[in-house]
């Protein structure tokens, strides 16, 4: 990872005042702040996932311009009884995505941008999953503790549940209950994701 | 047998211990193979090892550029359905005046290096014209030898609500830009900057400091306004150590070519 990854750092917060289905329901119902507020959240992870995609601030910051033109243009095809709205600014940022590099891909006119693509994506297995990572990244911060420690624990250090249990002094019934609904819960992103990217 | 809970399915996902007949109706049921295959894929997901994410925010101005841009389009909109009813006369009422102002208070204010494309957008012009000929506040304090050359309502970035009026007149030596407002425009604890952006949506000059419920004139020039600086904008400003714009615009409007 390149160390430039390090500059600008910034903390994505959701603040609990405002749950994200309400937003989704003020966003639909046409209310612009409620978009304002959407992009006070979620612009910074909207472009951290273009521009680890894309590679150039430029294009990132177009990608994040497009996505929440489209999130308001769009904003009837928001279902805030599928939760909160970040995963559907995920899925169309996959779309704005993929329309950029064809378009870079056909017209080959900013080969700068390509240089610095080859760059910072090596590998196209990579590629097309920085938006759900980036995403899963997003939704464990915003989970707070002890889930997302427990969920932490479990998938990114890969201990047992038991290990979890005595490392947090926390009953094997709770780590497993934490587990299993906090991976429902990113799963259900997940799809989330998919169904709107593949519109 | 039915099909397994939500907690089964996570179960048989992470390879813990789920009863055999789980197993079993997994195997044959194209729907809980699929789910149990979505669960393991967000495992995996989460797991990747340098996913831990820098969050880096976009430049300040992309809001500008996302306002900007809806709003030319509900402007195309708009001519395209001929409805004038977005073109009236603002309420007299002291009503939430800059509480409806959309503002981004909460991002650290650093350079407007870019400015929208969105903003360049020739269509600016349509409805403007149609404006001016509607609202024209306090006409009576213009000396009569001043020569207006353009002038432009302007309005909220969100509601387009029109709050306030810019004249450019040919002055003595050179020209002025007047800058009234309909009510006292809220600074908070900060002031009021006004500039004028280049129609290219890349540059902006600053043209001066507008105490909140006055009108203010500033000397432009009219090598300016021809290189396209004809956008008229006044901004929230804190009192920080960034001369640069803040991205917070209160009011906008184009001068007409």
């Amino acid at each position: 990872m390149s160390g430039s990854w390090l500059g600008g750092l910034v903390h994505v917060h959701d603040d609990p005042d405002v749950e994200p289905a309400e937003l989704a329901a003020r966003l639909s119902g046409g209310d612009r702040e409620a978009l304002a507020e959407m992009y006070r959240r979620w612009s910074p992870l909207v472009h951290t996932i273009a521009l680890r995609s894309l590679g150039t601030r430029e294009d990132a910051e177009d990608v994040v311009q497009q996505v929440f033109v489209a999130a308001w243009r769009g904003r009837a095809t928001l279902r805030p009884d599928r939760g909160s709205p970040v995963a559907w600014l995920v899925g169309i940022t996959k779309h704005r995505i993929a329309d950029v590099r064809t378009h870079r891909y056909r017209s080959h006119r900013n080969l700068q941008a390509l240089a610095s693509e080859a760059v910072t994506e090596p590998s196209a297995a990579d590629e097309s999953e920085w938006a759900e990572r980036l995403l899963l990244v997003h939704e464990l911060e915003r989970m707070g503790d002890p889930r997302a420690t427990v969920l932490r624990m479990a998938f990114l250090e890969d201990r047992t549940q038991d290990e979890i249990a005595r490392a947090l002094d926390m009953p094997l019934g709770t780590v497993k209950s934490h587990v299993r609904r906090g991976l429902t819960e990113l799963r259900d992103r997940l799809k989330e994701v998919e169904r709107v990217a593949s519109n | 047998m039915s099909h397994p809970t939500d907690d089964e399915l996570a179960d048989l996902a992470l390879d813990e211990t789920v009863d055999p007949g789980v197993r079993a109706h997994v195997a044959g049921c194209a729907t809980c193979s699929e789910s149990v295959e979505q669960l393991r894929r967000a495992a995996r997901l989460t797991a990747t090892p340098g996913a831990y994410a820098a969050w880096q925010a976009p430049d300040d101005a992309v809001w500008a550029r996302v306002t900007a841009q809806i709003d030319d389009e509900d402007r195309r909109e708009g001519s395209r359905e001929g409805t004038g009813g977005a073109e009236q006369v603002p309420s007299t009422q002291p009503t939430s005046g800059p509480g409806r102002v959309t503002r981004l208070d909460r991002f650290t204010r650093r350079r407007a290096v870019a400015w929208a494309a969105g903003l360049v957008a020739a269509s600016l012009v349509v409805g403007l014209l149609a404006g001016r000929t509607i609202w024209s506040p306090d006409t009576g304090g213009q000396p009569a030898q001043v020569a207006q050359v353009a002038q432009v309502p302007l309005s909220t970035l969100d509601t387009k609500q029109r709050e306030g009026e810019a004249t450019l007149v040919r002055a003595a030596n050179g020209l002025d830009l007047r800058v009234v407002t309909a009510r006292p425009l809220d600074a908070g604890n900060g002031y009021l900057e006004v500039w004028l952006i280049n129609a290219d949506g890349k540059r902006m000059v600053s043209v001066g400091v507008l105490q909140p419920g006055e009108s203010g004139t500033f000397p432009v020039t009219q090598a300016l306004i021809d290189q396209g600086y004809v956008i008229v904008d006044i901004s929230k400003e804190q009192f920080d150590d960034k001369p640069a714009h803040s991205g917070d615009s209160l009011l906008r409007g184009q001068l007409p070519a």
